[in-house]
């Protein structure tokens, strides 16, 4: 198995252009890569350090020796199968081996992040892949276009405290099958760690927004404000002008300009999760699916054999891991006391457990007996209090809209006020600081934080904004 | 250069067991259950070897049952305590996975598992038997010597604990049996032993579990009633008479373990003088002669026996590779031994095939590996 021979490459590149490192679980293994890039991207030295079992270190110098001297891309290709295939590992072998082209893939990630500057070449697309099913027939789309297509993993958060991490969409498993999905059709993949960026970026919003009695929308932010432009960042020293992803949304040009469409498959648009993506970004997006249903889609990674195929859907908030809300903030640092449910009128009706845990609309879980079904308005975080009331306290006609983005001379609307709501026709105006919407009826149950997204006739989106204020006009 | 220094994994089948099963395979072929002239040479040879092992083992010949292999004969007779419903088995952490398996199987049928705790040289205390064994418990096990770290065991006194309390005791006699002089039949009470024949220059596939706690012991298998009802099935004949011939040398030629021993020693003395940051565990016990189970700092055992066998030298890893979802043995955890450092064991046993400056051509080849894997770890 391990060879005297498979010591040449052990060591260090000085002052290297990646880096990266895996292991630390249960079994120990600990691996780290180090690589340095040629002038024209090529990999002109890898080296490995580690401290673990002949396979995982048999599999540290397979991949450094197959990185030295390939294109960036090519070196992108390694894959667990062919390592495992070349050294005979099956089993539990091949799983210690999975720690050492982890750690070459976090080395092609960091200096790809770091140092790698491809020429453009064109029709070059890099697909964003989760692990999950749509990003992985989003790939097949490309491919069978210009065939010229790297698969993207961006590693936002890993949380060995959640209860499910496999259900984040960045638990390790998903980055194995993204990989593979890659690997799998001969194509690059490249992992990129977006920790400490996501972290900053999205949930340190998410978490002070509840701390304020806010409903954040995590994945608008995240689409919006983070998570495609570094993608299309690093897809650009990849040499690729375009990020495809596997939403359900479409692309439509107006006048010059990029603007985000409905998906063709009304049950499943994610145009609304687009819907605070900047302009300069939108121009750089493909979004071959979004004229596929998903019983297409999962139809088609089936007839491609995908593990993917099979992957459970991810709907939540990935970072939450499938647990609770509370939890996750009481993790984060965000302490929930118990206080008052209080009516309009300032009586209490009983108590709650820390705000965090509701939302305006609710009505569920308030514990609180009364002649008439009452509802969360709103959480009033200074005084840690949730006051409640009957329904129609919660009609809303008028919205104020702050951080907005939209086109010029948008007047009427169709507005989207939250995820899985449907729209509700409006009339914008400006005002200072944002856009003020005036809602044709009223909705029941608007939040402050949520992402309003609105929507011209033709379902393309041309303005957004953060609900900022919710004023009742009844 | 090829060293075998895995004696304890396996032994090569001597002269004296291959020649004593050579008969049994084509020539005496007969069942020796049937009473015609071919069973009837079948069994005179049967008998025969277990007079052979009775003789070796201080053991009358009626409780030398032949199995097929030291784990059957573990899982016998650990099973075959309990099959008229739980109770409480008394236990350590130093069993052979063939008893700790069968002790797990009948915790989750209910009974109560009592595991004692082993000091800080791989033994367990006298004091912490006299306090766990109690009248009533289904049975108390022990490992005679440990299968990692060879350390022996305070059998006697186990045995005597345990025959007063009128508890079964049984021990895993693997790695003791061909290390040591092993009289059962001095040992009180109800005493059941494991022997495997391939430890000791037998072939693999035969083993026997002997003592006079046969006569309590219930049978978990089912069949035609061969070895007291309790190992049914025909009788491999050559098996066990190379068993027996492989016991019978061992006890006539006691001399070769002073061999072992002064390879091991220098094994250890080169080993700790040219390989930073090694402990060798149980080394302030008796341990069985061949044996040495070295914790090397910030080295990975697995990876090392890798490239030993690069070197020619064939060794065993600690058990803390052996799977991801056990993060170090129990009997190393036990020691107090930490994860960190059960990573870096690294066991060799001496034995049959060893010449003498295999000691310090394996420590040879161990340093010069040990250097290569420091240098990756160095920079990881």
């Amino acid at each position: 198995m391990l060879r005297h021979h498979d010591f040449e490459l052990a060591g260090r590149v000085p002052e290297p252009d990646g880096e990266g490192f895996a292991g630390g679980s249960a079994c120990g293994d600990r691996v780290r890569i180090t690589l340095a890039l040629g002038a024209d991207g090529t990999i002109a030295a890898a080296r490995f350090g580690a401290a673990a079992c002949a396979h995982a270190t048999a599999a540290a110098a397979w991949a450094c020796r197959r990185s030295q001297g390939r294109a960036f891309l090519d070196a992108a290709r390694a894959s667990l199968a062919d390592c495992a295939e070349e050294l005979g590992l099956t089993g539990n072998a091949r799983d210690c081996a999975a720690v050492a082209l982890d750690a070459l893939h976090a080395a092609l990630g960091d200096a790809a992040e770091r140092a790698l500057a491809l020429p453009p070449e064109h029709g070059r697309v890099a697909v964003a892949m989760s692990g999950g099913v749509d990003s992985a027939v989003a790939l097949l789309r490309e491919r069978a276009g210009s065939g010229d297509v790297v698969g993207l993993t961006l590693r936002l958060w890993i949380d060995e405290q959640a209860p499910d991490a496999e259900r984040a969409c960045c638990s390790p498993g998903a980055i194995l099958r993204a990989r593979e999905s890659c690997h799998a059709l001969g194509l690059p993949h490249v992992t990129l760690d977006g920790r400490e960026a996501f972290r900053r970026a999205v949930v340190e919003p998410f978490v002070a927004g509840y701390a304020r009695g806010e409903t954040p929308n995590p994945c608008t932010t995240c689409n919006g404000s983070y998570r495609l432009a570094a993608l299309v960042a690093v897809a650009e020293r990849l040499g690729a002008q375009h990020v495809a992803t596997g939403h359900y949304a479409r692309l439509v040009e107006r006048d010059g300009r990029t603007l985000v469409g409905r998906g063709a498959d009304a049950a499943k648009d994610q145009s609304y999760m687009l819907a605070r993506v900047p302009r300069d970004v939108l121009e750089r997006l493909r979004l071959p699916l979004g004229d596929a249903t998903k019983a297409a889609v999962r139809a088609e990674a089936a007839a491609a054999g995908l593990s993917a195929a099979t992957a459970r859907e991810s709907q939540d908030v990935c970072f939450l891991g499938g647990g609770a809300l509370d939890d996750f903030l009481a993790r984060e640092g965000v302490q929930q006391h118990a206080g008052s449910i209080r009516d309009e009128a300032g009586h209490e009706l009983g108590r709650h457990a820390g705000t965090a845990a509701y939302t305006p609309g609710q009505r569920r879980g308030l514990g609180v007996a009364a002649p008439t079904k009452l509802y969360v308005l709103r959480a009033d975080a200074a005084r840690n209090e949730l006051v409640v009331g009957p329904r129609s306290s919660l009609a809303c006609s008028e919205v104020l809209l702050s951080d907005t983005r939209s086109e010029d001379g948008v007047t009427r609307v169709h507005a989207k006020l939250r995820g899985r709501s449907p729209t509700v026709s409006a009339s914008v105006e400006r005002v200072p600081g944002g856009l003020r919407l005036r809602l044709d009826e009223p909705v029941y149950g608007v939040a402050a934080g949520q992402t309003a997204a609105l929507y011209d006739g033709d379902g393309c989106v041309v303005g957004s904004g953060v609900i900022a204020l919710a004023e009742s006009l009844s | 250069m090829r060293i075998y220094a895995d004696h304890a994994a396996t032994t090569p089948v001597s002269d004296e067991a291959w020649a004593a099963m050579q008969p049994f395979l084509r020539e005496h072929f007969g069942n020796a259950s049937e009473p015609h002239w071919a069973g009837r040479e079948a069994r005179r040879g049967l008998e025969a070897a277990r007079a052979q092992a009775a003789d070796a083992l201080g053991v009358s010949a009626a409780d030398v049952v032949f199995t097929g292999g030291a784990s059957e004969a573990d899982n016998i007779a650990v099973l075959g305590r309990a099959t008229r419903g739980p109770g409480r088995i008394v236990t350590t952490p130093l069993e052979h996975p063939a008893v700790s398996g069968a002790v797990e199987e009948l915790e989750r049928r209910g009974c109560e598992v009592v595991t004692l705790p082993v000091d800080a040289d791989g033994r367990v205390p006298v004091g912490a038997l006299e306090t766990a064994v109690q009248p009533g418990d289904l049975v108390c096990t022990l490992i005679w010597a440990s299968n990692l770290t060879g350390v022996i065991q305070p059998v006697a006194e186990a045995a005597a604990i345990c025959a007063e309390r009128g508890v079964p005791l049984h021990l895993d006699a693997v790695q003791a049996c061909p290390a040591l002089e092993v009289d059962i039949g001095s040992l009180p009470g109800e005493i059941t032993a494991a022997v495997a024949a391939h430890k000791l220059g037998g072939p693999k596939g035969a083993g026997l579990l002997c003592g006079r706690g046969l006569a309590t012991l219930q049978p978990v298998l089912f069949g035609g009633g061969q070895e007291r009802a309790l190992r049914p099935g025909t009788e491999s004949v050559a098996q066990a008479a190379g068993l027996g011939a492989a016991l019978a040398a061992a006890r006539a030629d006691q001399g070769r373990y002073g061999r072992y021993r002064a390879v091991r020693d220098a094994y250890e003395a080169a080993l700790s003088a040219d390989v930073p940051g090694v402990t060798i565990a149980g080394e302030r016990a008796e341990r069985t002669p061949g044996h040495s189970l070295a914790l090397i700092e910030g080295l990975n055992g697995h990876a090392l026996v890798s490239l030993l066998d690069e070197q020619g030298v064939a060794a065993a890893a600690g058990p803390a590779c052996a799977s991801a979802e056990s993060s170090a043995s129990p009997a190393l955890t036990a020691m107090g031994v930490t994860a960190d450092q059960a990573r870096g064991a690294l066991r060799l046993s001496f034995g049959a095939l060893s010449e003498g400056a295999h000691g310090l051509l394996a420590a040879g080849a161990v340093v010069r590996c040990a250097e290569l894997l420091r240098r990756a770890s160095a920079v990881v």
